[in-house]
């Protein structure tokens, strides 16, 4: 059975109250440990798959020296043959024979070699796909648990408040009041920079010279009384 | 990004739409934010080893009208799948809406997740309100 459906038992069992564990906190202690061990585990299989592969890769340089040693020694045997010297043709054909059964060995342990290799691959594979899935499975209790702890806070808060109808109403009536506010903020601070353009733009036609009176209200006033007295 | 490095960012920080937020990590560890397009309904931040969830916590059973436990619960599965990068769901007694990031998430997409989820609050509570008591 899956984690789910355990997590699903659980709660509807009633382990979701705030506080209680969906899955015991123990087993997935375990759990944890189990996926730790079997990690190590792995990494030592590794360590030895690898002096095997070594291994393996020397005994085939081996073999393949072997047959080229042969090989070389047939080429001689031919030539002493040639020569009539039978006696060291027959010589070299003995040195052949031993490298011959001395390959053959070491080709049979090479064999037996690569089935373990392989097997061995194998098995970490299996392993690894193992310990993926159980990572995926602690991931979602503890998932579940992290929900629980966010949740919980908040939970305890609504206990408190339950006293009070319509809380979610209210709070979404705070929530359009602070916007509104927030707008009519907004539609003051455009107001406010139309405001201050205008005032700018004010400013520049003073600057040119258009459409301002261009004295100061005294010096106009008295200029206005200097032409009364002498009119 | 540790929680408490979020914390800090998002206190420094103002999205493009003009929304800020308030950070704290409480003592548990979870990381409560409040977004300024929503104060009412904080978001709730947790880490798992593989993801970031914010979750949000709506409402508990004993607040739905009893009646309409129902069809509240139907409302919910229609609805959520119509919610932006927002989720449904209920947490031991408590309805809740949650997101689920990647730990690698970067920062500007948190703050747009988060956002987010806080206009989904109002959307969804807009809609289920008339089911609650």
């Amino acid at each position: 059975m899956g984690i789910l459906s355990n997590i699903l038992t659980a709660v509807r069992g009633g382990a979701s109250e705030v506080g209680e564990a969906v899955v015991d906190a123990n087993a997935m202690r375990i759990l944890g440990q189990e996926i730790r061990d079997a990690e190590d585990a792995i990494g030592k299989a590794r360590q030895s798959l690898t002096n095997l592969k070594a291994t393996e890769i020397k005994l085939k340089r081996e073999i393949n020296s072997l047959q080229q040693d042969a090989t070389d020694y047939e080429s001689k045997a031919l030539l002493a043959l040639e020569a009539n010297n039978e006696a060291l043709a027959m010589e070299v054909a003995e040195r052949i024979a031993e490298i011959e059964a001395e390959a053959a060995e070491k080709n049979t342990e090479h064999g037996q070699l690569s089935a373990q290799v392989n097997k061995i691959n194998t098995m970490i594979r299996g392993r690894e796909k193992t310990i993926q899935k159980n990572k995926r499975e602690l991931e979602k209790i503890k998932t579940v648990e992290q929900l629980q702890k966010a949740t919980s806070s908040m939970s305890t808060n609504f206990a408190a408040t339950n006293a009070s109808e319509h809380r979610v109403a209210k709070a979404l009536d705070r929530v359009k009041n602070k916007q509104s506010h927030w707008e009519d903020r907004m539609e003051a601070g455009e107001w406010m920079a139309e405001t201050n353009q205008s005032d700018d733009l004010d400013a520049k036609l003073k600057g040119a010279g258009i459409g301002a009176s261009t004295q100061s209200g005294g010096a106009s006033v008295l200029e206005r009384l200097k032409q009364k007295q002498s009119g | 990004m540790s929680l408490t490095e979020l914390a800090f960012k998002l206190n420094d920080h103002q999205s493009a739409e003009g929304t800020r937020f308030d950070a704290l990590v409480t003592d548990d560890g979870v990381l409560e934010v409040t977004c300024s397009n929503n104060e009412e309904f904080p978001i709730n931040l947790v880490k798992t080893e593989t993801q970031l969830l914010s979750i949000t916590p709506l409402f508990s059973v004993a607040e739905v009208k009893p009646e309409q436990l129902n069809e509240l619960n139907e409302e919910l599965l229609f609805i959520s799948p119509a919610i932006p990068l927002s989720a449904v769901g209920r947490q031991g007694d408590t309805y809740i809406l949650f997101g689920a990031m990647a730990l690698n998430t970067l920062f500007e997409n948190i703050v747009h997740e988060l956002e987010v989820q806080a206009e989904n609050t109002l959307d969804l509570l807009e809609v289920i309100e008339p089911l609650l008591v």
